[in-house]
């Protein structure tokens, strides 16, 4: 793994210091030198990696993020014959995977796992913090938080905070048509009082930042700044680039002097963005027939995982899909975090949101042939204890409540070559730790990277210009079978 | 095989230990510390990626490039039971069989069996694995030969010879163990030794060998024939200095821009405001040939120019309501603008915070420390932002690229160590004091009491000593804003002609090191030099920059410079900053943006901190959020998000279409077209038309039937040009 074959260095470090600071002097102002470096990176990446199996199968991704830490013993790995106060209130169902049982409430997506992964040994050892935001960063970033309040609380967004997979991938892999690269839905991260934490571009720059639709999918969106004013009608949108166009050019000096800051190349795909409607129309819930709508389901969930397969139909690279209630939020609403009233909820609230849209996403992504070229990852920052009404983080749990749990939990991964009808790995009896093939957050962030076609061990600077690894972790190559 | 290996280990380490300093008579004498660290740091080891790790490499960990011998030492030594070597047989030594890959081995083959590195290892251990002695085993001086390179043309190599001198006076050739690198490696490129000119430029070659280093100046001049300097007019010592390096690198400067453009550029550094249509038309008719001079005066009278000086500062110094509170930011604030409109001597401004004590309501400089509020961030911030030094990497291991090191990371925290922080007595208000008890400093690796101390001595002063009470933080004081301290003035000046150039002489401004050399060290002493002599007044510093003909340059470039990016031969565009530009648009268009927390008609520039206007277009368009003081936080890039917010935003297409707008007025007005189109150009790019622009402008607002709205679209255009979005 730190052996670059074909490449000469004298240490392992891959691209030293002084060569991307050298890279830094072609473009001013980080404009070109983005597009420069994410070039070289993926032609080093496409080196390295040629022909291994999984790499650069995937044009884009869905994460769809269950923040709050849905419990896997009760959606994913059900115990039936763990003693009671394990088990749980639910039964086990049989799936499309052959031997595999998931809990009685997921219907529908025991049929559609004959298109996915089920993976059933993420695990990982928080470093002393056990809250949501602290798992969260460590989930979608790579890299445990290092700023902590006093009160236990993660500090909020920080322009030197570690990037976010999906910054990472729109900086990496720049879509070539003009669409979003990027898009957040329908509600930012969230525990407590801090919010976006593990959902920005950090030290990138906000130019990586998603683009953020914090509304409800499930009601009309409102997208000003996509679509045309009433006032503009296209032909004085083209007069007005004319114009521009004119003034830019009557400015040689100018125009020289800012050749290398690919400003017409932004004002470019600005133009088409608008004029084209792309984007506008994936925002378009409208357009899709009643059936399918109904299908994902009448929720903000369901159709936002309908608009993620529009945005991702209209080019976007990643959507991050956020689950529309957030931890500390209340169970008896739909927040994962059930550390009060576990199986209720679940039962009548969760799971038949979650069952319905996830298994619509996914045969519906099939049916078009949209499965091929996409990632799908469905999962949370953590799971939930296995004995109910114990305190595994501190914090104080009803009887029939469950704690955060990130020594094994579950993950549904689908798309892109990844083995259909399949499970990874095993938990032990109590799905308390993996039995084999454990998964830690980042290797699964690692083969979100290779997926797409991106070195996972590259080597970025950070704000403090100290040489970073995109990511720590190891390919899990195996889950394409 | 390894399994082998470790048994055989376990037994022999005690007699190891025992019989270590017998040595076979007939090898060299090998000691860690002059001959093995510095083979680990050559092939790798010791790297980041590698065991150098915070937290090692698969159960073996050694310090970041080697910093702590003995730590490493002891790693290789204790860890796993002492079974890296078998003295017996050193060959089946872990630490000769894993990086030569007998062993399987995560970071895969770093020398061969038989190569020198091998040998003296093999040696090495075969002596009983001696230390050696910190007095006489470490490098004292490193010297790189030549000390000087110049090439006369791209192509040319040279080679390098590094020596290292030892504490008992011996000097060794190391230069196959020393790390050399270029900082601009497409104009000197390094291999191994060997320097070749790449194209034409400047460079520094970083020359490292265990925890020393030197630098090296290459130069690669332009062989194109036919090179003669012509003299361009020289208002002060910036150009002199300036022009006589251009001269030397065949850099033939580009002439003064015309009196619009600096005028634009001018009032947009000065005072981050746009110059009016009137004001224009003003300078440009005015013939006195002092008029540049007097202009530059009387933008740094006017108010805005304390405002904008004061929104640097307040990032600098990050008033931010979120750790101020609504009036701690609102006071402290205030207290800058004073210090700016006073024009404060920086080292008096500085002493006054630093000095601080009381409540943070009567003497608001005292908000100083309740930004940071700990011993360490206070000196992280006080170095970042008045040295221009970052010590932050030496806080968990020796800096990589300078010679700062963990200890004296916590030696200087300690000069904060005292600062005490209470609740006061009104809401919100807090009292700054010096403890009297347990404030000491401890180093986190072993709790010994870390005394307060300089990372570099004070000239004026000698070594006379610092006081360990709570009165550190005043010699603290003392120290920072000599006149002699290496950094307080050199990194002021730097930053402060980075606000006038786009970058510094040395670049980044708040990361000054022996590896980030600066573009020109004699215009910098220069600067340095007057901002001493003038008792540190920054409006002479910058009134001095901008009645140099260096700043005035022209971006337009010549056949010589056109390929120079670091030597100031001519201007480089700059994006205005999130407020000049929201504070432009609103000049350019007529219609000023309502902050409902501030009062009417507040201009960008003068909002108290970045909770004003959050996540809005501000902050779209890179307004630091004040988290940090790096001067990096303010971003400066265009971005896809940026371009579809000037292209179809709110912000401008409400602005242009306004009904109290520029435009609105100027047609009920009856503005003939003529002065409607002129009016426009020169509130948007300070400039009149040129005869060609006023004629296609004339004929796109006569084509169609709306002429407001052909009018609108002409502002639109022109508030989206290049020319608008860049001060130039």
């Amino acid at each position: 793994m730190l052996v670059i074959p074909g490449r000469r260095c004298h240490t392992c470090e891959g691209p030293t210091r002084r060569e991307l600071l050298r890279a830094g002097s072609i473009g001013m102002f980080g404009l070109n030198l983005a597009n420069f470096l994410a070039w070289q990176k993926t032609a080093r990446a496409a080196e390295k990696f040629e022909g291994a199996r999984g790499f650069g199968t995937a044009k884009s991704v869905i994460m769809v993020f269950l923040q709050g830490g849905p419990s896997h013993i009760d959606l994913w790995d059900p115990k039936p014959d763990a003693p009671a106060n394990i088990r749980g209130d639910f039964k086990a169902i049989p799936t499309k995977i052959p031997g595999t049982h998931i809990g009685e409430h997921m219907p529908m997506m025991a049929k559609a796992l004959d298109k996915a992964t089920l993976i059933r040994s993420m695990s990982y050892t928080p470093n002393g913090l056990f809250n949501h935001t602290a798992a969260i960063y460590q989930m979608l970033t790579g890299y445990p938080p290092d700023r902590v309040s006093p009160s236990g609380q993660l500090e909020p967004p920080s322009p030197a905070d570690f990037p976010t997979a999906g910054s990472h991938v729109s900086k990496l892999k720049p879509p070539k048509e003009a669409v979003l690269p990027f898009v957040e839905l329908p509600r930012p991260l969230q525990e407590s009082g801090v919010i976006g934490k593990g959902g920005a571009a950090g030290f990138l720059g906000k130019a990586y930042d998603p683009y953020r639709l914090y509304q409800d999918p499930a009601k009309p969106i409102k997208t000003e700044d996509l679509a045309l004013r009433k006032d503009i009608p296209p032909e004085r949108l083209k007069d007005r680039f004319e114009l521009l166009k004119g003034m830019n050019e009557s400015m040689p000096d100018l125009e020289k002097a800012l050749k290398s800051y690919a400003i017409d190349e932004y004002y470019g795909k600005a133009f088409e963005l608008v004029l084209s409607g792309k984007a506008r129309d994936a925002f378009d819930l409208t357009k899709e027939p009643d059936k399918v709508r109904e299908r994902y389901g009448l929720t903000t969930f369901g159709q936002g995982l309908l608009l993620s397969r529009r945005l991702i139909e209209a080019g976007t690279r990643f959507v991050q899909m956020n689950w529309p209630a957030v931890a500390n939020g209340n169970p008896e609403v739909d927040s994962w975090d059930t550390h009060a009233a576990n199986f209720g909820p679940l039962k009548n609230l969760h799971c038949p949101k979650l069952d319905r849209g996830l298994s619509a996403l996914l045969e519906d992504m099939n049916d078009r042939g949209m499965l091929a070229e996409t990632l799908v990852v469905a999962i949370g920052e953590f799971g939930r204890s296995p004995r109910i009404g114990v305190s595994t983080s501190g914090n104080s749990n009803a009887p029939d409540g469950r704690d955060h749990w990130p020594y094994c939990y579950s993950a549904v991964v689908a798309g892109c070559g990844i083995a259909r009808g399949a499970q990874y790995g095993e938990s032990d009896q109590t799905a308390s730790s993996p039995k084999d093939k454990p998964v830690h957050p980042n290797d699964l962030l690692a083969t979100v990277y290779y997926a797409l076609g991106i070195d996972p061990d590259m080597v970025l600077l950070n704000h403090l210009n100290q040489p970073r690894e995109l990511v720590k972790g190891k390919v899990v190559t195996g889950l394409w079978g | 095989m390894s399994r082998q290996i470790n048994n055989r280990t376990l037994l022999l380490f005690p007699c190891l230990m025992l019989t270590g300093v017998l040595s076979a008579a007939d090898t060299p004498k090998v000691t860690y510390l002059r001959d093995v660290a510095p083979i680990l740091n050559k092939v790798g080891c010791t790297s980041g990626p590698c065991h150098g790790a915070a937290k090692g490499k698969n159960g073996f960990k050694l310090s970041l490039r080697g910093y702590d011998p003995q730590f490493d030492y002891e790693a290789l030594l204790y860890d796993l039971y002492g079974r890296r070597f078998n003295r017996a047989d050193p060959a089946r030594s872990l630490m000769l069989a894993k990086p030569t890959q007998e062993v399987a081995h995560g970071g895969g083959l770093r020398f061969d069996i038989g190569s020198d590195y091998y040998k003296t290892i093999y040696n090495w251990i075969a002596q009983g694995v001696p230390y050696g002695n910190p007095a006489a085993d470490t490098v004292k001086r490193l010297e790189a030969a030549p000390t000087e390179i110049f090439m006369k043309a791209p192509g040319e190599s040279a080679g390098v010879k590094v020596t290292a001198t030892y504490a008992d006076g011996e000097s060794r050739d190391v230069t196959r163990e020393a790390m050399v690198e270029s900082n601009v490696p497409d104009v000197a490129a390094v291999t191994d030794a060997s320097v070749k000119g790449a194209r034409v430029g400047e460079a520094t070659l970083l020359v490292r060998y265990q925890g020393n280093l030197t630098t090296l100046p290459v130069t690669v001049l332009n062989p194109k024939p036919g090179f003669v300097w012509k003299a361009l007019p020289q208002t002060n010592y910036i150009d002199r200095t300036n022009d006589a390096k251009l001269q030397r690198l065949k850099l033939q400067p580009s002439p003064s821009v015309d009196d619009a453009g600096f005028l634009r550029r001018v009032s947009l550094d000065l005072t981050g405001q746009l110059p009016t249509p009137a004001e224009v038309r003003a300078f440009v008719a005015d013939a006195s040939k002092a008029k540049r001079g007097a202009m530059i005066d009387k933008l740094m009278a006017s108010t805005a120019y304390v405002d904008h000086w004061t929104l640097k500062w307040g990032d600098l110094l990050q008033n931010n309501r979120k750790y101020l509170g609504e009036k701690g930011g609102y006071e402290f604030r205030e207290w800058i603008r004073e210090s700016i409109e006073k024009n404060k001597p920086y080292d008096h401004m500085v002493r006054e915070m630093l000095e601080s004590r009381g409540s943070s309501y009567e003497n608001p400089a005292a908000n100083f420390f309740r930004v940071t509020r700990e011993p360490k961030p206070t000196m992280e911030k006080t170095t970042q932002v008045f040295l221009g030094v970052r010590m932050v990497c030496a806080q968990c291991h020796d800096h990589p690229f300078e010679r700062w090191t963990q200890n004296q990371y916590y030696e200087m925290a300690a000069f904060f160590s005292a600062v005490g922080i209470r609740p006061g007595y009104e809401v919100g208000e807090e009292i700054i004091y010096d403890q009297r008890q347990d404030f000491d400093m401890k180093h986190p690796k072993d709790g010994r009491v870390m005394n307060p101390k300089f990372i570099l001595p004070a000239a004026h002063s000698g070594d006379s000593a610092v006081p360990t009470d709570a009165r550190r933080r005043l010699a603290y004081a003392d120290w920072l804003t000599a006149k002699d301290n290496p950094f307080f003035a050199k990194s002021t000046v730097n930053r402060v002609w980075s606000y006038f150039f786009g970058r510094g002489i040395i670049d980044p401004v708040d990361d000054i090191r022996a590896s980030n050399p600066a573009s020109n060290p004699a215009l910098l002493d220069a600067l340095t030099n007057d901002f001493v002599a003038h008792d540190f007044d920054l409006r002479n510093l910058i009134r001095t920059i901008a009645n140099s003909r260096t700043y005035q340059a022209s971006i337009a470039t010549n056949e010589w410079n056109e390929k120079d990016g670091e030597n100031f031969s001519h201007a480089a565009p700059r994006r205005l900053s999130a407020e000049e530009l929201m504070d432009a648009l609103a000049g350019a268009t007529g219609v000023r943006p309502v902050f409902p927390e501030a009062p009417l008609d507040t201009r960008a520039e003068q909002l108290t901190d970045p909770h004003i206007g959050k996540d809005g277009f501000l902050d779209l368009f890179g307004r630091p959020p004040r988290e940090s003081s790096c001067e990096c936080e303010r971003r400066s890039d265009l971005s896809l998000p940026q371009a579809l917010n000037l292209v179809n935003g709110k912000t401008i297409s409400d602005a242009v279409a306004d009904a109290n707008g520029r435009i609105a007025k100027s047609i009920l007005g009856g503005r003939p077209d003529r002065d409607l189109i002129e009016d426009l150009y020169l509130a948007s790019l300070s400039r009149p038309p040129t005869a060609a622009e006023l004629a296609s402008a004339l004929k796109y607002l006569q084509a169609g039937s709306s002429r407001a709205a052909r009018a609108q679209d002409l502002l639109w255009a022109l508030v989206n040009s290049k020319a608008f979005l860049y001060n130039y």
